[in-house]
């Protein structure tokens, strides 16, 4: 992977380049908290932010779009406006990379998507280095680093970055900027090294997940299930601003007497009573307790059997967001049978 | 002045300058709009679609021409509009010049500050030209990505 350096003081020039490349969207701040958006000047961008409300997944699956339409004569029309759309997203933490890593093996593969996989090849990924707060666990998941899944990725070295070139577009950024990149020094490395380990020892939240889906099995009934099921108010919130949740409904919209439609879809959760609702009224999780294990089960038991890692990526949205506090590192130590301790 | 008088917007953040620009360009019979930053050209040119803008970089923040101009050419009705870049920013930062070539920036002319006020008046009467012989004409190197 090539490396080079960035002067900080040259962000503005290195972004106002960039933008020949596509649209840049970057962290914005929005009453008090954090939202990608397209950047009108280079000022409204904040790439020290925590976390952003939704992550950047709603660029790739939005929370609702149109499929296609329908019409009688005409048959199916797809929707492709705006699939071919660039853009860059600039300042993405590594969680929110490794997350879209993990959707890229859902949306391809055993089934393609192929909206979600025009906006993936359409989408630059600028990565960022970040700090974590209170609510950050990336690192107990494996996800405070990425090697793959951006174009580049601006690594923490005090007056510069240290640029890991992740692609030929990447590449071609950074030589459209001419002299603004310069090479890197052994001292350079070093620095990096020690940022990198005193960040690590920054993380409050920790969590052991090697033996995780054992520990699930052994625990498939236990009255935490039941506790927590009587706290959760089954609003969706922890679902709607993950990062690697990906259940969807579809719907069709039609008008009565009316001879064409759309086919939407729109985010969906399994928290929600009607998301295991089907035809007939069977309902397979009707009570909160059994939806809310579900979330966990999928996320980390049944992800693990099917990719071989745990959903989650410890970006710690769903522990802020959640109106009653219920806290995903507080569920898995205490299945453990463990408190919650600060990172070794 | 007639109602077929050609529009020129001035974007840049130094009143001196552009009252001093405006006079030059209206003696020589175009309507002179103007603005002060970035959001206010935007929104002038979106309104009262100017024939030719005339673009400052450096303004209320060092980049702000460079995301006025993509913001311009990603706006439909403003897609083909000539820009003339107007910017010291070539003698003031040594590493980041912009060579008037510049592939990577959608304008039509680049011209650097303090500016030569009879070579911009044979420029832009020059473009005027060329874009009402052939408005479609696309313009700007990168007019849309």
């Amino acid at each position: 992977m090539k490396i080079r350096k960035l002067p900080k003081d040259k962000l503005d020039f290195f972004a106002s380049v960039v933008q020949q490349f596509g649209e840049v969207h970057a962290p914005v701040e929005q009453d008090g908290k954090y939202v990608f958006k397209r950047l009108s000047r280079w000022s409204e961008a904040r790439l020290d932010y925590p976390r952003t409300i939704l992550p950047p997944k709603k660029y790739f699956f939005p929370p609702r779009e149109t499929l296609f339409q329908f019409r009688e004569g005409e048959g199916y029309l797809p929707c492709t406006e705006g699939l071919d759309k660039r853009a860059i997203l600039f300042g993405v933490h590594a969680c929110d990379i490794y997350a879209l890593n993990i959707l890229d093996q859902v949306f391809s593969g055993k089934y393609d998507d192929p909206y979600y996989q025009a906006r993936r090849k359409n989408v630059a990924i600028i990565g960022i280095d970040c700090w974590p707060d209170e609510h950050c666990f990336c690192r107990s998941m494996r996800a405070d680093f990425v090697d793959h899944g951006f174009d580049l990725f601006l690594g923490e070295l005090g007056d510069h970055y240290l640029t890991f070139v992740g692609t030929a577009l990447g590449d071609d950024m950074v030589l459209a900027t001419g002299p603004l990149f310069q090479d890197v020094s052994p001292e350079d490395i070093d620095e990096y090294k020690r940022r990198s380990s005193s960040k690590r020892q920054g993380f409050k939240l920790d969590i052991e997940i090697r033996d995780l889906p054992e520990i699930f099995e052994m625990e498939y009934r236990s009255e935490i299930w039941d506790e927590l099921g009587d706290k959760c108010l089954s609003c969706g919130s922890c679902s709607m601003v993950c990062p690697t949740c990906y259940c969807y409904d579809v719907v069709d919209d039609t008008q009565l007497g009316s001879r064409e439609g759309r086919r939407n879809r729109s985010w969906d959760s399994c928290l929600f009573a009607t998301h295991a609702l089907v035809a007939g009224g069977e309902n397979f999780r009707k009570s909160r307790a059994s939806r809310i294990k579900y979330r966990f089960y999928h996320k980390q038991r049944g992800f693990v059997a099917e990719y071989g890692r745990p959903s989650c990526v410890g970006c710690g949205r769903c522990i802020s967001v959640c109106p009653v506090k219920i806290d995903i590192t507080e569920v898995i130590n205490k299945l453990r049978g463990v408190q919650n301790a600060p990172c070794r | 002045m007639t109602s077929e008088a050609e529009k020129i917007l001035i974007v840049d953040d130094d009143r001196d300058f552009v009252e001093a620009l405006s006079a030059f360009l209206e003696a020589h019979n175009y309507v002179v709009l103007k603005a002060h930053d970035g959001r206010e050209g935007l929104k002038v040119a979106k309104m009262q679609r100017p024939d030719l803008i005339i673009m400052d970089i450096i303004m209320n923040e060092r980049t702000e021409g460079f995301f006025t101009v993509q913001e311009i050419r990603r706006t439909v009705e403003l897609k083909t509009v000539p820009i003339f870049i107007l910017s010291s920013l070539y003698s003031k930062v040594t590493d980041f010049g912009i060579p008037p070539n510049s592939s990577w920036l959608a304008h039509d002319e680049f011209l650097p500050k303090p500016v030569n006020m009879p070579d911009l008046l044979e420029k832009v009467q020059r473009r005027m030209e060329e874009h009402h012989r052939n408005p479609e004409t696309p313009v700007g190197r990168k007019a849309e990505t």
